[in-house]
């Protein structure tokens, strides 16, 4: 093939090796007798250099963490940086005043509570009603606020306890306790569980 | 010395060019396809046999296979022939290769949207099929290697180096991740399990990408390139390095699929490090590539086949930098699960393998034909509207995938999950997924302009199927002269000896990974909670794999907070160790399932919710993107072939007890009732013999094991049980017991304790798990979470806990 034009050409960029060595030719393909580059070979080592301090950083100096002391130490920190908000702060209980009702209205509604419970806590096909005096798992503050936190998965409550914090929580709480309790609402479901007042 | 006569096998080519074109539009169109489907789900047509997860391996192993591999082949027979100066070896072996590769081709197409797969990824047909294409790859290679025996020529040129590492590497890949027991025609089980099955699975599924979609295209690089250049290779010395420091170290790589995952440190350190050192010999092949064209720039600018071999070697050596980076672990957790991984595999699909295929097919047909290409201008339209099409297509899944990442990983100030759920994330990707398509239907409508030009060249030339050529005997050299003769010259011209030494240095990576996963006990800490699969639990997982859930969700919950926080612990090892096949997963486009079973965990959903969600996903999220899988409760649960499972798992070595077969189809009935009287629970009437129900108890046992306490069915119960002998009965005790009864029990088994829905009557004499004091106590005590019955050993003190078995057994009961 073109091999004579070629080199012709190379031979203008004064390189020692471009000639196409003898013997090396196929099909009309030569090949030239270039060394490969410095900086190929130089990446080459610099990549395996990289790999053995890698495998001593980890392994045979024992000085980075594995993967489940990582995940321990990353974890740790989390939690230090959200500690409060993770922690119940106080002895939680019942809020009346109201401007926790409203803030704890809005967490109902921006938790779409009324998925289950209705928009008014009158409870629908899915969720108890929350607005009369039967209640299944206990109408304490206590009862709620638990019931809102941990949730109870096989019957469909889910757990805010990854969502909302104690205090978010505790407002809610309330705003069913206070607001909706006794509230009658039109087209209330039937009441379930026990009497609790 | 007088010239010989060779005649070469045009036909074959020609076949294998032809098949390239019609499964590379099957491919691409798949493509487009699934791509619509994950847009608008309503693209999955409402059938089992066209939704995603049986429709993507289509795609994958269309392009691979098909295309990429009639490509190769095309390549390999046109340029062998030449290199060595002879036909091939036999006219025999290579039409066996292509009929027979043509039926593989068909029988996947028709076997995967059945449903008939391994699931291991691009590794998905079943064992018959794997046969068959052990056969067909043994018959390449003996015409491969036969060709190089008989040749007249005295080295063997580096592209043929690249072709023989091709044969030999993908010959041993697929023989070792294709060991699997086959218990029907269509069924196999795989005989690694879980982490091993992952191990095996990925330094296949990396090193097919190794060698089916890089040395044979390094092969083809070495030919066409400076053929249609018309220049000679850069550096021989380059060559000989980077061929042998790539075959090496590629093998060793494939851990770095299964980074922050449930494999042991030091594998994945393999996987990271490999990778790195990985760069610099496949840049050596796109330097040699790109300084062969000096002086040839000219040329770029005008031939459209020259264009796309540039880009192509561009695009490799850009992937082969991205891969690395994504081998590193920090990198890993951003590019895995994610869309980067897709616009990665496209980039490296489309503008590498694609542009070699397209620049060779350019140069060779009009050759082959004798003529010239039909329009310059359509092969260049082809180009632009390629390149074009691959940069839409990628670059806003780059963005998709770095967008869900900092959503996934964003926390509130309260230090809450900002998009707990997951579906928030996929939402606010979508668009990309609209790119996705306009950049698949660009590049899908350049390769029909490709079709049209190169079917047009065909027409206005003529090939000559046996083509005659003039080449000199071969003279033998003899013994190597270590004065005259370096070493690699020597063995250039022995292709025997070539050929086993590259398979010992291919073996060694896999062998160092593989045989300690299987063999070494440490590196799979057993976990004793962990319990095989019930006989329904089984049945519903090979649904699972049959139906390519995988395909969109993962089984894999990688160690970091943000992942735990989502979806619940961390998965370990010796979860999975009766899993076979493995089912990690690749790409999240769906949530991660491997904590579904999990009762009180962010994930589980009982089983009315699965049986809506199976039935519509869009019902329970409207933005869900989910297929209808409606004909789950339609079709039946396979009864008869459950005992031949149970005995294959036996055989791999899940402790089953003797004799289990016998008892398994009751088991399977019994646990099938169960689930059916919960559904019946919350309104809905099923039938218990449909696939919808094994899928369910599928869904529950992912993750149960570890985390309930052992104290979880009635074998463990035993040896935890507390023995009581009387319970308090003053009527202070039993008012207690009332109270709490009222507080904690009524809510499921009713204020008078008659029971409701699934939850036991406790007033009659049936008693679930014994009525006598010991098992009342213990059951509130443990309860049977996956039953539904709660323990209580937390909230109450074990004298409260007598007080209310006392006040079950002495007042309700009556």
């Amino acid at each position: 093939m073109g091999s004579d034009t070629s080199n012709e050409k190379l031979k203008d960029k004064k390189d020692p090796h471009d000639e196409v060595m003898t013997g090396h030719e196929y099909d009309g393909i030569g090949e030239l007798d270039n060394p490969p580059p410095r900086w190929i070979m130089a990446l080459f080592y610099l990549t395996i250099g990289i790999s053995i301090l890698y495998g001593a950083y980890y392994f045979w100096l024992d000085i980075g963490e594995n993967q489940d002391q990582q995940y321990l130490t990353k974890s740790a920190k989390h939690d230090e940086i959200y500690k409060q908000a993770n922690t119940p702060t106080a002895e939680m209980k019942l809020l009346t005043d109201e401007g926790s009702i409203a803030e704890g209205k809005a967490i109902f509604t921006e938790m779409a509570c009324s998925a289950c419970h209705g928009l008014n806590g009158e409870g629908n096909a899915i969720g108890p009603n929350l607005t009369d005096e039967y209640w299944i798992n206990g109408c304490s503050f206590t009862n709620v606020h638990d019931m809102i936190k941990n949730g109870n998965s096989i019957k469909g409550m889910t757990a805010f306890k990854d969502r909302l914090t104690e205090e978010k929580i505790a407002k809610v709480a309330s705003y069913v306790l206070v607001s909706l309790k006794g509230s009658n609402p039109p087209n209330a479901k039937a009441p379930q569980g026990v009497i609790c007042k | 010395m007088e010239d010989q006569k060779v005649i070469y096998d045009n036909k074959t080519v020609k076949l294998f060019i032809l098949a390239t074109l019609v499964w590379g539009i099957v491919g691409v169109l798949v493509g487009v396809v699934i791509a619509l489907q994950l847009r608008f789900p309503a693209f999955n047509f409402g059938l089992e046999f066209t939704t995603f997860g049986r429709v993507r391996p289509v795609h994958t192993n269309a392009i691979i296979f098909a295309f990429v591999g009639n490509a190769i082949f095309a390549g390999v027979y046109y340029s062998m022939q030449r290199l060595l100066k002879t036909r091939m070896f036999s006219d025999l072996l290579s039409k066996f290769h292509f009929w027979t590769w043509q039926l593989i081709i068909v029988l996947a197409a028709v076997t995967l949207l059945l449903g008939f797969t391994t699931s291991k990824e691009y590794a998905e047909l079943e064992w018959p099929i794997d046969i068959l294409i052990a056969l067909v790859w043994i018959a390449f290679g003996v015409n491969m290697i036969g060709t190089t025996v008989i040749r007249r020529v005295q080295h063997i040129y580096a592209a043929i180096w690249w072709y023989i590492a091709t044969f030999v590497g993908v010959a041993i890949l697929h023989v070792v991740n294709s060991f699997e027991l086959p218990i029907s025609l269509f069924k196999s089980y795989s005989l690694y399990s879980g982490a091993q099955d992952a191990v095996v699975q990925w330094w296949y599924g990396h090193n097919a990408v190794a060698f089916f979609l890089t040395t044979p295209f390094l092969g083809l690089m070495y030919y066409y390139l400076p053929k249609a250049a018309e220049r000679p290779i850069y550096s021989y010395k380059l060559s000989i390095i980077h061929f042998w420091s790539l075959i090496f170290l590629y093998m060793w790589a494939g851990p770095h699929h299964l980074l922050y995952q449930a494999l042991p440190d030091w594998a994945q350190a393999l996987g990271v490090t490999f990778s790195i050192m990985l760069i610099a010999p496949s840049w050596g092949g796109m330097i040699n590539g790109l300084l062969t064209l000096r002086g040839a720039w000219d040329k770029v600018r005008d031939k459209a086949e020259l264009k796309f071999l540039v880009v192509a070697v561009t695009a490799y050596g850009m992937s082969t930098f991205e891969g690395p980076m994504m081998s590193i672990k920090f990198v890993n957790q951003l590019t895995h699960f994610t869309d980067w991984t897709i616009g990665h595999v496209h980039i490296a699909g489309m503008a590498w393998n694609g542009g070699i295929v397209f620049g060779m097919l350019y140069w060779l047909v009009p050759k082959l034909f004798r003529t010239k290409l039909y329009s310059e201008k359509l092969a260049n339209a082809h180009f632009w509207i390629a390149t074009l099409g691959i940069l839409i297509y990628a670059i806003p899944l780059y963005w998709s995938a770095v967008t869900q990442w900092l959503m996934l990983r964003e926390y509130t100030p309260e230090g809450f999950l900002a998009y707990p759920n997951f579906l928030e994330t996929l939402t606010q990707i979508l668009p990309m997924y609209t790119f996705r398509i306009l950049g698949g239907t660009m590049f899908m409508i350049g390769f029909l302009l490709m079709v049209f030009n190169l079917a047009k060249t065909m027409k206005a030339g003529s090939m000559v199927a046996q083509e005659e050529a003039y080449a000199p005997v071969l003279v033998e050299l003899g013994a190597r002269d270590p004065k005259k003769e370096g070493m690699h010259r020597f063995l250039e011209r022995k292709s025997v000896r070539f050929s086993i030494v590259a398979f010992i240095v291919l073996a060694i990576g896999g062998a160092v990974e593989i045989i300690p996963m299987t063999f070494v006990k440490s590196n799979v800490p057993t976990i004793e909670a962990v319990k095989p699969y019930t006989p329904l639990e089984l049945a519903g997982r090979d649904i699972y794999v049959s139906e390519g859930c995988y395909n969109c969700h993962s089984q894999m919950v990688r160690p970091f907070r943000w992942e735990t926080d989502r979806y619940g612990e961390y998965s370990k090892i010796g979860e999975f160790v009766y899993d076979h096949p493995f089912q990690w997963g690749s790409r999240r486009t769906g949530p991660d399932l491997a904590r579904a079973g999990v009762v009180g965990g962010p994930m589980y959903k009982n089983a009315a919710w699965h049986y809506n969600h199976f039935m519509d996903p869009q019902k329970m999220n409207e933005q869900s993107i989910m297929p209808k899988y409606s004909w789950l409760a339609e079709k039946d649960i396979d009864l008869d072939i459950i005992p031949v499972k149970i005995r294959a798992m036996q055989k791999l070595g899940v402790p089953y007890p003797d004799g289990f077969d016998k008892i398994a189809v009751d088991d399977l009935k019994k646990q099938a009732s169960g689930i059916v009287a919960d559904l019946k629970a919350s309104g809905i009437t099923a039938d218990p013999n449909k696939q919808i129900i094994a899928m369910i108890a599928y869904m529950h046992k992912l993750g149960r094991d570890i985390s309930t306490p052992a104290v979880n069915d009635s074998t463990n119960m035993a040896t935890a049980k507390v023995v009581v002998e009387t319970l308090p009965t003053t009527p202070a005790d039993l008012n207690s017991g009332k109270e709490i009864f009222g507080k904690l029990c009524a809510s499921c088994h009713g204020p008078e304790g008659k029971g409701q829905a699934t939850f036991p009557n406790l007033t009659d004499d049936v008693w679930i798990h014994g009525g006598t004091p010991t098992d009342v106590v213990n059951t509130i005590t443990n309860g049977y979470p996956v039953k539904g019955m709660l323990p209580f050993k937390s909230q109450l003190s074990d004298q409260q806990i007598k007080q209310v078995a006392s006040f079950i057994l002495n007042s309700l009961k009556k």
